[in-house]
Protein backbone atom coordinates (compact mmCIF):
# COMPACT_ATOMS: atom_id res chain seq x y z
CA UNK A 1 0.00 0.00 0.00
CA UNK A 2 2.88 2.39 0.68
CA UNK A 3 3.81 1.95 -2.56
CA UNK A 4 0.96 3.88 -3.64
CA UNK A 5 1.77 6.92 -1.33
CA UNK A 6 5.12 7.27 -2.48
CA UNK A 7 4.93 11.06 -2.55
CA UNK A 8 2.89 12.40 0.81
CA UNK A 9 4.18 15.97 0.59
CA UNK A 10 2.63 16.13 -3.15
CA UNK A 11 -0.31 14.18 -2.43
CA UNK A 12 -1.14 16.67 0.65
CA UNK A 13 -0.13 20.05 -1.70
CA UNK A 14 -2.83 18.07 -4.22
CA UNK A 15 -5.99 18.61 -1.25
CA UNK A 16 -4.65 22.44 -0.42
CA UNK A 17 -4.19 23.12 -4.14
CA UNK A 18 -8.02 21.87 -4.68
CA UNK A 19 -10.06 23.86 -3.31
CA UNK A 20 -7.53 27.12 -4.40
CA UNK A 21 -8.04 26.13 -8.17
CA UNK A 22 -11.71 26.31 -7.31
CA UNK A 23 -11.55 30.08 -6.55
CA UNK A 24 -8.76 30.74 -8.77
CA UNK A 25 -9.62 29.31 -12.21
CA UNK A 26 -9.92 31.43 -15.25
CA UNK A 27 -13.84 32.21 -15.94
CA UNK A 28 -13.24 32.94 -19.25
CA UNK A 29 -12.25 28.74 -20.19
CA UNK A 30 -14.65 26.28 -19.73
CA UNK A 31 -13.40 23.84 -16.80
CA UNK A 32 -13.21 20.87 -19.47
CA UNK A 33 -10.91 22.55 -21.84
CA UNK A 34 -8.70 23.76 -18.74
CA UNK A 35 -8.46 19.76 -17.71
CA UNK A 36 -7.70 18.72 -21.84
CA UNK A 37 -5.12 21.10 -21.62
CA UNK A 38 -3.27 20.02 -18.27
CA UNK A 39 -3.67 16.65 -19.06
CA UNK A 40 -2.32 17.72 -22.43
CA UNK A 41 1.00 18.98 -20.50
CA UNK A 42 1.13 15.91 -18.23
CA UNK A 43 1.56 13.77 -21.49
CA UNK A 44 3.88 16.30 -22.39
CA UNK A 45 6.20 16.06 -19.46
CA UNK A 46 6.29 12.62 -19.36
CA UNK A 47 7.58 12.19 -22.82
CA UNK A 48 10.91 14.57 -21.45
CA UNK A 49 10.98 12.81 -18.07
CA UNK A 50 10.43 8.95 -19.13
CA UNK A 51 13.51 8.08 -21.51
CA UNK A 52 12.34 4.27 -21.91
CA UNK A 53 10.10 4.43 -24.99
CA UNK A 54 7.70 1.07 -23.50
CA UNK A 55 7.66 2.69 -20.76
CA UNK A 56 6.73 6.21 -21.60
CA UNK A 57 3.81 4.06 -24.09
CA UNK A 58 2.73 2.34 -20.74
CA UNK A 59 2.37 5.38 -18.59
CA UNK A 60 0.99 7.24 -21.69
CA UNK A 61 -1.67 5.07 -21.89
CA UNK A 62 -2.06 4.90 -18.55
CA UNK A 63 -2.97 8.60 -17.95
CA UNK A 64 -5.27 8.33 -20.89
CA UNK A 65 -7.19 5.49 -18.81
CA UNK A 66 -7.40 8.04 -15.81
CA UNK A 67 -8.86 10.06 -18.07
CA UNK A 68 -11.65 8.63 -19.40
CA UNK A 69 -12.49 7.18 -15.67
CA UNK A 70 -12.76 11.09 -14.86
CA UNK A 71 -14.62 11.88 -18.02
CA UNK A 72 -17.10 8.95 -17.41
CA UNK A 73 -17.55 9.91 -13.66
CA UNK A 74 -18.48 13.26 -15.23
CA UNK A 75 -20.95 12.41 -17.60
CA UNK A 76 -22.36 9.57 -14.61
CA UNK A 77 -22.58 12.42 -12.28
CA UNK A 78 -24.94 15.14 -14.41
CA UNK A 79 -26.95 12.28 -15.12
CA UNK A 80 -27.56 10.86 -11.78
CA UNK A 81 -28.27 14.36 -10.79
CA UNK A 82 -31.01 14.87 -13.91
CA UNK A 83 -32.16 11.44 -13.20
CA UNK A 84 -32.81 11.74 -9.15
CA UNK A 85 -34.36 15.32 -9.91
CA UNK A 86 -36.98 12.76 -12.02
CA UNK A 87 -37.57 11.24 -9.90
CA UNK A 88 -38.37 13.46 -6.84
CA UNK A 89 -40.75 15.60 -9.62
CA UNK A 90 -43.19 12.58 -9.58
CA UNK A 91 -45.34 12.68 -6.81
CA UNK A 92 -46.30 9.38 -6.84
CA UNK A 93 -42.72 8.04 -7.32
CA UNK A 94 -42.35 4.91 -4.77
CA UNK A 95 -39.72 5.28 -2.30
CA UNK A 96 -38.52 1.65 -3.17
CA UNK A 97 -37.51 2.81 -6.71
CA UNK A 98 -35.57 5.69 -4.74
CA UNK A 99 -33.41 3.17 -2.91
CA UNK A 100 -33.12 1.04 -5.94
CA UNK A 101 -31.70 3.80 -7.95
CA UNK A 102 -29.19 5.05 -4.59
CA UNK A 103 -28.22 1.27 -4.27
CA UNK A 104 -27.47 1.25 -7.66
CA UNK A 105 -25.13 4.52 -8.01
CA UNK A 106 -23.63 3.25 -4.48
CA UNK A 107 -21.94 0.13 -6.55
CA UNK A 108 -21.26 2.51 -9.18
CA UNK A 109 -18.82 4.31 -6.84
CA UNK A 110 -17.36 1.58 -5.48
CA UNK A 111 -16.56 0.75 -8.31
CA UNK A 112 -15.35 3.71 -10.07
CA UNK A 113 -12.95 4.10 -6.59
CA UNK A 114 -11.46 0.47 -7.03
CA UNK A 115 -10.56 1.14 -10.86
CA UNK A 116 -9.17 4.93 -10.15
CA UNK A 117 -7.45 2.98 -7.31
CA UNK A 118 -5.98 -0.07 -9.46
CA UNK A 119 -5.07 2.69 -12.51
CA UNK A 120 -2.89 4.86 -10.05
CA UNK A 121 -1.17 2.09 -8.49
CA UNK A 122 -0.08 1.11 -12.23
CA UNK A 123 0.91 4.60 -12.69
CA UNK A 124 3.17 4.72 -10.15
CA UNK A 125 4.69 1.49 -10.43
CA UNK A 126 5.80 1.93 -13.62
CA UNK A 127 7.99 5.26 -12.79
CA UNK A 128 11.00 5.87 -11.26
CA UNK A 129 11.46 8.21 -8.10
CA UNK A 130 12.99 10.31 -10.50
CA UNK A 131 10.45 10.44 -12.84
CA UNK A 132 7.51 10.62 -10.92
CA UNK A 133 9.21 13.79 -9.14
CA UNK A 134 9.75 15.28 -12.46
CA UNK A 135 5.99 15.23 -13.94
CA UNK A 136 4.88 15.52 -9.94
CA UNK A 137 3.38 19.55 -10.49
CA UNK A 138 2.23 19.35 -13.35
CA UNK A 139 0.41 15.69 -11.86
CA UNK A 140 -1.34 17.89 -9.51
CA UNK A 141 -2.18 20.00 -11.93
CA UNK A 142 -3.79 17.87 -14.42
CA UNK A 143 -5.75 16.59 -10.97
CA UNK A 144 -6.97 19.71 -10.33
CA UNK A 145 -8.14 20.94 -13.24
CA UNK A 146 -10.51 17.53 -13.39
CA UNK A 147 -11.59 18.79 -9.85
CA UNK A 148 -12.68 21.98 -11.07
CA UNK A 149 -14.39 20.23 -14.05
CA UNK A 150 -16.86 17.61 -12.13
CA UNK A 151 -17.17 20.84 -9.42
CA UNK A 152 -18.27 23.01 -12.07
CA UNK A 153 -21.12 20.20 -13.39
CA UNK B 1 -2.48 12.63 -6.84
CA UNK B 2 -4.13 9.92 -5.17
CA UNK B 3 -5.72 11.85 -2.45
CA UNK B 4 -7.18 14.17 -5.70
CA UNK B 5 -8.65 11.93 -7.38
CA UNK B 6 -10.16 10.68 -3.66
CA UNK B 7 -11.18 13.99 -3.35
CA UNK B 8 -13.04 14.12 -6.87
CA UNK B 9 -14.67 10.98 -5.81
CA UNK B 10 -15.76 12.32 -2.24
CA UNK B 11 -16.23 16.41 -2.99
CA UNK B 12 -16.99 16.22 -6.32
CA UNK B 13 -20.51 14.91 -6.30
CA UNK B 14 -19.80 11.43 -7.57
CA UNK B 15 -20.21 10.86 -2.96
CA UNK B 16 -22.30 14.10 -2.03
CA UNK B 17 -25.98 13.43 -1.35
CA UNK B 18 -28.48 12.67 -4.10
CA UNK B 19 -31.13 14.60 -2.62
CA UNK B 20 -29.45 17.54 -1.42
CA UNK B 21 -31.33 19.76 -3.91
CA UNK B 22 -34.64 19.44 -1.89
CA UNK B 23 -33.14 22.04 0.65
CA UNK B 24 -33.03 24.63 -2.20
CA UNK B 25 -37.51 24.48 -2.39
CA UNK B 26 -37.50 26.78 0.35
CA UNK B 27 -37.98 30.27 -1.24
CA UNK B 28 -40.22 28.67 -4.22
CA UNK B 29 -42.57 26.82 -0.87
CA UNK B 30 -43.02 30.87 0.25
CA UNK B 31 -44.22 31.45 -3.43
CA UNK B 32 -46.55 28.76 -4.01
CA UNK B 33 -48.05 27.88 -0.35
CA UNK B 34 -49.87 30.19 1.46
CA UNK B 35 -49.12 31.35 4.78
CA UNK B 36 -50.53 29.02 7.68
CA UNK B 37 -50.01 26.04 9.39
CA UNK B 38 -49.20 23.93 6.67
CA UNK B 39 -46.50 25.90 5.47
CA UNK B 40 -45.01 26.55 8.48
CA UNK B 41 -44.87 22.51 8.79
CA UNK B 42 -43.39 22.38 5.51
CA UNK B 43 -40.75 25.05 6.27
CA UNK B 44 -39.60 23.33 9.51
CA UNK B 45 -39.30 19.83 7.45
CA UNK B 46 -37.10 21.61 5.13
CA UNK B 47 -34.90 22.74 7.84
CA UNK B 48 -34.55 19.48 9.24
CA UNK B 49 -33.35 18.20 6.00
CA UNK B 50 -30.77 21.18 6.04
CA UNK B 51 -29.50 20.42 9.06
CA UNK B 52 -29.20 16.78 7.95
CA UNK B 53 -27.37 17.69 5.29
CA UNK B 54 -24.97 20.16 6.68
CA UNK B 55 -24.48 17.14 9.15
CA UNK B 56 -23.37 14.85 6.32
CA UNK B 57 -21.34 17.44 4.61
CA UNK B 58 -19.50 17.71 7.51
CA UNK B 59 -18.65 14.25 8.11
CA UNK B 60 -17.89 14.49 4.42
CA UNK B 61 -14.95 17.16 4.83
CA UNK B 62 -14.28 14.90 8.64
CA UNK B 63 -13.52 11.77 6.15
CA UNK B 64 -11.31 13.72 3.23
CA UNK B 65 -9.27 15.25 6.42
CA UNK B 66 -8.90 11.35 7.75
CA UNK B 67 -7.84 10.37 4.93
CA UNK B 68 -5.55 13.10 4.20
CA UNK B 69 -3.94 11.86 7.36
CA UNK B 70 -3.90 8.11 6.79
CA UNK B 71 -2.28 8.59 3.41
CA UNK B 72 0.49 10.60 4.92
CA UNK B 73 1.26 7.97 7.22
CA UNK B 74 4.25 5.53 6.23
CA UNK B 75 2.42 2.75 8.13
CA UNK B 76 -0.81 2.76 6.16
CA UNK B 77 -2.16 -0.74 5.26
CA UNK B 78 -4.58 -1.32 2.86
CA UNK B 79 -7.12 -2.51 5.80
CA UNK B 80 -6.53 1.45 7.61
CA UNK B 81 -7.47 2.66 4.18
CA UNK B 82 -10.62 -0.02 3.83
CA UNK B 83 -11.47 1.04 7.23
CA UNK B 84 -12.38 4.93 6.15
CA UNK B 85 -14.17 3.80 3.39
CA UNK B 86 -16.05 1.08 4.81
CA UNK B 87 -17.07 3.99 7.61
CA UNK B 88 -17.88 6.45 4.87
CA UNK B 89 -20.31 4.11 2.62
CA UNK B 90 -22.19 3.11 6.33
CA UNK B 91 -22.56 6.81 7.25
CA UNK B 92 -23.49 7.78 3.53
CA UNK B 93 -26.06 5.09 3.18
CA UNK B 94 -27.65 5.90 6.58
CA UNK B 95 -27.72 9.67 4.87
CA UNK B 96 -29.84 8.48 1.98
CA UNK B 97 -32.32 6.93 4.56
CA UNK B 98 -32.83 9.53 6.58
CA UNK B 99 -33.10 12.22 3.32
CA UNK B 100 -35.94 9.87 2.08
CA UNK B 101 -37.65 10.12 4.87
CA UNK B 102 -37.98 13.69 4.77
CA UNK B 103 -38.45 13.62 1.41
CA UNK B 104 -41.87 11.38 2.10
CA UNK B 105 -42.64 13.49 5.65
CA UNK B 106 -42.64 16.99 2.71
CA UNK B 107 -44.66 14.92 0.34
CA UNK B 108 -47.51 13.98 3.05
CA UNK B 109 -47.26 17.73 3.81
CA UNK B 110 -48.27 19.25 0.70
CA UNK B 111 -50.06 18.94 -2.10
CA UNK B 112 -49.51 17.16 -5.70
CA UNK B 113 -50.40 20.48 -7.01
CA UNK B 114 -48.02 22.16 -4.54
CA UNK B 115 -45.60 19.44 -5.00
CA UNK B 116 -45.58 20.14 -8.70
CA UNK B 117 -45.12 23.57 -8.69
CA UNK B 118 -42.09 23.17 -6.30
CA UNK B 119 -40.40 20.30 -7.90
CA UNK B 120 -41.61 19.86 -11.29
CA UNK B 121 -39.54 22.52 -12.59
CA UNK B 122 -36.12 20.24 -11.55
Amino acid sequence: MNQLFMRPAGALLCIAVASLVVACAKDDVAPVDVEKQAFEDLRTEIVVAITDPVREAETIRLVGVLEEDLAALRTNIAARKIHVRELNANYDAPRAEFEAYLAGVEAEVRDHKRRVSETHRALLANMTAEERSAIAKTHTKAMNAAIKTIQSI
Amino acid sequence: MLIALFTILLLGGSLTGMLDFIVDAQDTVKVVMEKDDRRKEVLATLKETKKRTEAHNKMVKGTSKGMNTILSSDEVTDADFDAIWDAYFAQRAAYNQDMLDLRYQLKDQMTREEWQQVFAGD
